[in-house]
């Protein structure tokens, strides 16, 4: 048995270590996941001015600040008692900006972060003896997504097309958002009760002009067909069946005509191989090779998934209010009261409805004091000061990170685009799902959940366009008056999707109208969590269970040194390590007083 | 473009950028902005290229990536191609490099094209570079740094040995100027002890290279995130020589390490909203258009250039967004802002209020003499040289 860690796990937000045993196969018998950093500013908002929070808790993650700030604002609408009558406009500017985050977001991670891997020597190698094709395919991956500073053997390698074009779209995004927001990272106009700014028609103009920039970027690069023609036939197609067949067809259409030819190996843009199209074809044994006849492809629908569907559980709480309800909105987000609905899918794909009292979170393996499984409403924070005890390397039955592991039902959550995409029952996403599960192969998968992000920003793109068009109102209201004595004795929920997947804060007050307690459950707290007090592992422990350490199912043997699938899966997830451990805890038990330092 | 901005755009026009002396370039780049400034001279910063690569080694510690984040933001050219015209290599960044820490038991495995460990040790075993910190670094507990583990090692031992053989440093964001958010007054603050590169808060002693006995110079690039024209043409500055290190320091940087270039006026004096405050016409309800000192703004209390500078390629700014400042380039952010949406507050030596100053009293006062002296002395060379900087001037 040999130990391969990853340590650290680069190409995300924050510092997050992935320690596996290996067998003489070059397959994971055990993984454990370690968040590293404890940034420890616990109960700063403790006797605090709630309102400050929509600012303060967006400093936990400089890549998902809106997503904080808003998860925040909802709780302090509710909070102050005005989640009922937060006008509509207000809402649809919540919307707008939040989506422009996570469009942002996605576009980053798939580009920036994510892509980088596709360029890893270890395709060059395994591609190499498929001849001209294979050169063909590699050309493209090295072409297209090579980061910066990069070198292969000591010979410079250029940064690919699709990332370097990628970075001038993230920055005019967080214009987009500046225009609405003030600035970016960290904009400022969420606030209990509305914004604090209210768009108007310039504004409107310019970030339909925005989105048309950014949509020129999605037309060169990511997607050839027409957008609208692929939204009208996957996103908005009859049946999953209907979707997954039109990109089936789709791709044979490609696959045929740079497989004959003059255009013989040509998989070139050009030829009408976007990053989706490419991705969507390469990036699959099942759809790649069985389905279309590719003679290779990058095999990730074989690692990533989860060897136990009754272990695992795909959670939402549900983003994007619906501006067709008017003024207000139900903080408990039930079941298709958002764009995005809330819910629970089950690891055999069934859908059950959510419900936010079923949330717990087990310290067992965590550096805290306790053993709890308490709901976020009432968790509690004592970190272990013994420098002796905050130790990596001791096994999965010892406390082995700082990120709690939070259930739902007792059950491991995948949280993000994909498990949001199965709540809301989006046809390509469920459709490629089914299609894996019928095959044998996991429905949640590296392939899968990247293909999720990648529909995802189309869908939420498409959707932005009709809220900055149609929805918002430039004379409408943007706020409902509040003042600080409508947060006595109060308590707040702000139930909310970062990109990465849901995101929840709670929040409650005294007599004075100042913070009790404020404690956020975010989403890579739930993907990285570690082992639960029954045992069972987290999310992307159990995705990495069980895998091929290397490229293409170790086609060429095992090697230690070039674990390329732990970082595949490791990174499909897109951690935010500093989102997921606890920052902000604010309890009453807790008291300065009453902290434990062992 | 105020009328400062256009003199000087004319003047420089006319002048070599190469040679142009340490204060007009300093008060072109920092009154032209990042992307003004490099558009306007590319040209010269194309035969910058004569320039002997200048390696950027970027450590993250306790952060969130937002200044990481706000760097790409940096616009026309954007931040590659100005890498580039200023023969700068990120030898190594967290973010954005290809490598990851890889360890076959225990020991660190292939080479420094695919780990990031072999590569950053490489590096500051090469030297010669400039090391850019994001993010606070925690002493605790008990000044162990275990807080924050990566690579096998505590991020305060690396950390350590790349400041140990750095050329320079600049601390990039509050957290890593004063500690910023990860200092902020709370039950566990002494636990995890949080640090500053130099400062922790205003403490010019308290930062963790003096914890660590190491004297480097330091150039503090604060807010929360650090704007990408001050990251940008700081480190063009530094590149180019146009701020030689460290004896240009002491009359370059204010007492809080900050270039003055750019921290040098106050958010409220350039307001977009400084009519109304003038007039005295007080928003008190937030969604208005009017003055947000009612609203708890601290732009009085900020130094930072935003209103000229705007934010992402100058859309805008807290405080035209309907926000009030909370002034996060200050060393004692976030505690001196809060309760941002209240009047008070805003002092800059972590927590003390100023005493809440009446309405619109005194509205044309500056720095110096509104009570809270200890930031803002003088602006003369010379006169607001703290111990800090005679450490750093050896």
């Amino acid at each position: 048995m040999v130990n391969v860690t990853v340590d650290p796990l680069t190409r995300i937000e924050g510092h997050l270590r992935l320690s596996t045993e290996i067998n003489g196969e070059g397959v994971i018998t055990d993984a454990r996941s370690s968040c590293l950093l404890f940034r420890g500013f616990e109960r700063i908002l403790q006797n605090q001015d709630p309102r400050d929070a929509a600012l303060l808790t967006q400093r936990i993650c400089g890549v998902c600040p809106t997503s904080h700030s808003l998860a925040a604002a909802n709780a302090l609408d509710q909070l102050f008692g005005v989640a009922e009558s937060v006008p509509k406009d207000a809402l649809v500017a919540r919307n707008i900006n939040q989506a422009l985050n996570t469009i942002a977001s996605h576009a980053t991670h798939i580009y920036v972060l994510w892509g980088p891997d596709l360029a890893n020597p270890a395709y060059r190698d395994v591609l190499a003896p498929l001849g001209e094709t294979g050169t063909s395919v590699w050309k493209e991956l090295v072409g297209r997504f090579a980061p910066i500073s990069y070198s292969i053997g000591g010979t410079p390698v250029p940064a690919g097309s699709s990332y370097l074009a990628a970075i001038p779209e993230k920055k005019r995004l967080h214009e987009a958002i500046a225009v609405i927001g003030g600035k970016m990272p960290h904009q400022v106009t969420s606030y209990p009760g509305g914004c604090t700014y209210r768009p108007n028609s310039a504004d409107i103009g310019k970030l339909s002009s925005y989105y048309f920039q950014v949509m020129d970027f999605v037309s060169k690069y990511t997607l050839r067909v027409p957008f609208d023609t692929w939204i009208e036939n996957t996103y908005r197609a009859s049946s999953p069946q209907k979707a997954v067949n039109f990109l089936l067809e789709h791709l044979q259409g490609l696959v045929d005509n740079s497989t004959s030819g003059s255009n013989s190996n040509n998989f070139a843009r050009e030829a009408g191989w976007g990053d989706m199209e490419f991705y969507a074809a390469f990036g699959s044994e099942l759809i790649g090779e069985k389905l279309l006849g590719l003679p290779a492809s990058l095999k990730h629908d074989r690692h990533g998934g989860y060897g136990d569907p009754s272990k695992i559980n795909f959670l939402a709480y549900g983003a994007f209010y619906r501006p067709e309800n008017g003024d207000g909105y139900d903080p408990n987000s039930p079941a298709g009261d958002r764009f995005q609905t809330s819910g629970v899918v089950t690891g055999n794909l069934e859908y059950k409805n959510f419900d936010a009292s079923k949330i717990t979170e087990s310290i067992a393996h965590s550096f805290y004091e306790g053993s709890e499984e308490l709901h976020p409403s009432e968790g509690e924070t004592n970190p272990i000061g013994d420098p002796a005890e905050i130790r990596y390397d001791r096994g999965p039955d010892s406390r082995y990170t700082w990120a709690k592991a939070p259930r739902y039902d007792g059950i491991p959550c995948e949280v993000g685009p994909l498990s949001r995409l199965f709540a809301m029952k989006e046809p390509l996403v469920t459709g490629l799902a089914r299609t894996f599960k019928e095959n044998g192969y996991s429905p949640a998968n590296t392939y899968t959940r990247m293909i999720a992000r990648i529909q995802e920003t189309a869908i939420i793109a498409n959707e932005l366009l009709k809220w900055v068009t149609e929805d918002y109102d430039p004379n409408g209201k943007i706020a409902v008056h509040t003042d600080l004595s409508m947060a006595k004795d109060s308590q707040g929920m702000g139930l909310w999707e970062a990109p990465r997947g849901a995101l929840g804060h709670w929040v409650s007050t005294d007599s004075n109208s100042k913070v009790v307690s404020y404690q956020p459950v975010v989403p890579s707290t739930w993907n990285f969590s570690p082992r639960d007090s029954a045992g069972t592992p987290g999310p992307a422990e159990q995705a990495l269970i069980g895998i091929k350490i290397n490229a293409v199912e170790n086609s060429l043997g095992v090697d230690y040194s070039n674990p390329v699938n732990i970082l595949h899966v490791g990174r499909s997830y897109d951690p935010c390590i500093a989102c997921a451990v606890h920052t902000i805890d604010l309890t009453g038990k807790n008291a300065p007083g009453i902290l434990r330092i062992v | 473009m105020n009328k400062n901005t256009s003199n000087v755009h004319e003047k420089t026009e006319k002048s070599d950028f190469l040679t142009m002396d340490r204060r007009t370039f300093l008060k072109t780049a920092g009154l032209l902005g990042a992307s003004v400034f490099l558009g306007t001279y590319k040209t010269e910063l194309v035969s910058a290229l004569a320039l002997s690569e200048t390696k950027i080694l970027w450590l993250h510690g306790a952060e969130c990536t937002g200044c990481t984040e706000s760097l790409l933001n940096g616009g026309d050219p954007d931040v590659l191609v100005a890498l580039q015209a200023l023969n700068a290599k990120l030898a190594y960044h967290e973010t954005l490099l290809a490598g990851q820490g890889i360890f076959v038991d225990g020991k660190p495995a292939n080479t420094s094209e695919l780990n990031s460990e072999i590569l950053v040790d490489e590096l500051i075993a090469e030297g010669n570079y400039i090391l850019v910190v994001e993010g606070a670094i925690p002493n605790g507990p008990e000044g162990s740094g275990r807080f924050f583990m990566v690579g096998n090692r505590t991020f305060k031992e690396l950390f350590a040995k790349a400041a140990g053989n750095a050329t320079a440093i600049l601390a990039v964001g509050t957290c890593a100027a004063y500690g910023g958010i990860n200092s902020a007054s709370s039950a566990i603050a002494e636990l995890t002890d949080y640090r500053g590169v130099a400062f922790t808060k205003n403490n010019s002693y308290g930062g963790m290279l003096q914890e660590l006995g190491i004297n480097k110079p330091v150039i503090n690039i604060p807010g929360c995130p650090s704007h990408p024209d001050w990251m940008l043409l700081t480190l063009s500055a530094v590149v180019l020589g146009k701020i030689r290190i460290p004896g240009d320091l002491p009359s370059v940087l204010d007492s809080y390490g900050r270039p003055k270039a750019y921290f040098d006026e106050d958010v409220h004096d350039e307001c977009p909203r400084h009519d109304y405050y003038e007039d005295e016409e007080f928003d008190t309800e937030i969604g208005g258009h009017k003055c947000l000192f009612k609203l708890g703004c601290k732009g009085k209390h900020a130094n930072a250039d935003c209103s000229i500078r705007k934010w992402n390629g100058g859309t805008s700014m807290c405080i035209q967004a309907g926000s009030p400042c909370i002034a996060c380039v200050e060393p004692g952010f976030p505690d001196s802002a809060r309760p941002f949406y209240m009047q008070g507050g805003g002092s800059s030596d972590g927590g003390e209020s100023d005493g809440g100053e009446s309405d619109g009293e005194k509205s044309d006062r500056r720095r110096g003499d509104d009570g809270d002296s200890s930031d803002v002395d003088s602006y003369d060379d010379g006169s607001r040289r703290d111990s800090y900087y005679r450490r750093g001037d050896d």
